[in-house]
């Protein structure tokens, strides 16, 4: 049974490697859908809203992290 | 196949070739630290039996894909690809930075072996299946990861096959030079290809995300290679921006 449970750590750690980074990206993904559902936002805003959104969260992740390991 | 099918089948086709490249690296060490100690049939054994369950596992969740609707099956796949692209590319960001060690195959050849002695210095009855369960794993749980990438970069534009070629290309190309040098293959460019992998898949992530929110993308197609420049570019400038000294890593 000991490998099913590797194989499902295994799959949670690909999706979920920094949790703030996760959970980030689900917000960001639910804050477009939402615009995009109830105020029928331009395909370009929604769109940039999406790329620049996961770009400030890519970098959010790995400054946090040097400061973090900065100050240990 | 025409101009525009390829400007997604090339970047498709080479996101499951560099990943699975890395990640055939990663199972290949263990494997080849298992047939140093052990010998070369638990090691394949081992392998096998990785590959069989793989195989399984597809063969029995592959045809569930064609149940779901083309727009829920992209954005899911995006969001996933979004997850796991970001998260690849967050950690190769930081090794490029020098904020955490880079891999080191030979450390894990080195760690994987001296733990196959203490097995085998324990057991010495039924060795074979004891030795082949490291490079079961190692191939179960690597796989995983490239049956992922095949599926989340394939399934969204009916691109499986040649993806699960670039796929199939990257892993006999580790198995024919790890068979033919039988030494960790340490001196691949590992982080290099983990940012570049890191970059397509959440390019293809926004791309997918997108798509199965019903974006129609400026550019169609096309707009994939912005989306990669821009992931690169912003990996690139934050890596250099907060790069620290080599030593202040190893201390």
């Amino acid at each position: 049974m000991r490998i099913v449970g590797d194989v499902l750590s295994e799959l949670f750690g690909m999706f979920v490697a920094d949790a703030r980074l996760t959970l980030a990206v689900l917000c960001l993904v639910a804050v477009v859908a939402g615009l995009v559902g109830t105020i029928k936002l331009g395909p370009l805003l929604a769109g940039g809203i999406l790329l620049f959104g996961c770009l400030a969260i890519i970098v959010e992740a790995v400054a946090r992290e040097a400061r973090a390991r900065g100050q240990r | 196949m025409d101009t525009i099918a390829w400007s997604v089948a090339a970047p498709a086709i080479g996101s499951t070739f560099l990943a699975s490249l890395v990640e055939a690296v990663e199972a290949f060490t263990i494997v080849l630290a298992v047939a140093t100690l052990r010998g070369w049939r638990p090691a394949a054994f081992g392998a096998a039996a990785g590959l069989g369950a793989l195989a399984l596992l597809v063969i029995l969740l592959g045809p569930l894909l064609d149940q779901v609707p083309l727009h829920l099956l992209q954005f899911v796949i995006g969001v996933l690809l979004l997850l796991f692209g970001m998260g690849w590319l967050r950690k190769a960001i930081l090794r490029a930075a020098a904020i955490i060690p880079l891999h080191d195959e030979d450390a894990i050849f080195a760690s994987e072996t001296a733990q196959l002695a203490g097995v085998t210095d324990r057991r010495h009855k039924s060795l074979d299946w004891i030795a082949a369960m490291p490079a079961f794993k190692a191939v179960l749980l690597e796989g995983l990861e490239i049956v992922f990438i095949v599926i989340a970069v394939g399934a969204g534009r009916g691109l499986l096959w040649p993806a699960c070629g670039g796929a199939l290309a990257a892993c006999l190309m580790v198995l024919a030079i790890g068979v033919a040098i039988r030494q960790p293959l340490a001196k691949v460019p590992e982080n290099t290809l983990k940012f570049g992998v890191g970059v397509m898949l959440s390019s293809f992530g926004v791309f997918w995300t997108g798509e199965g929110l019903g974006i129609p993308w400026p550019g169609q197609d096309l707009a994939l290679a912005f989306f990669v420049l821009m992931f690169l570019a912003v990996g690139v400038a934050t890596a250099s921006v907060l790069r620290r000294p080599v030593v202040e890593v190893l201390r």
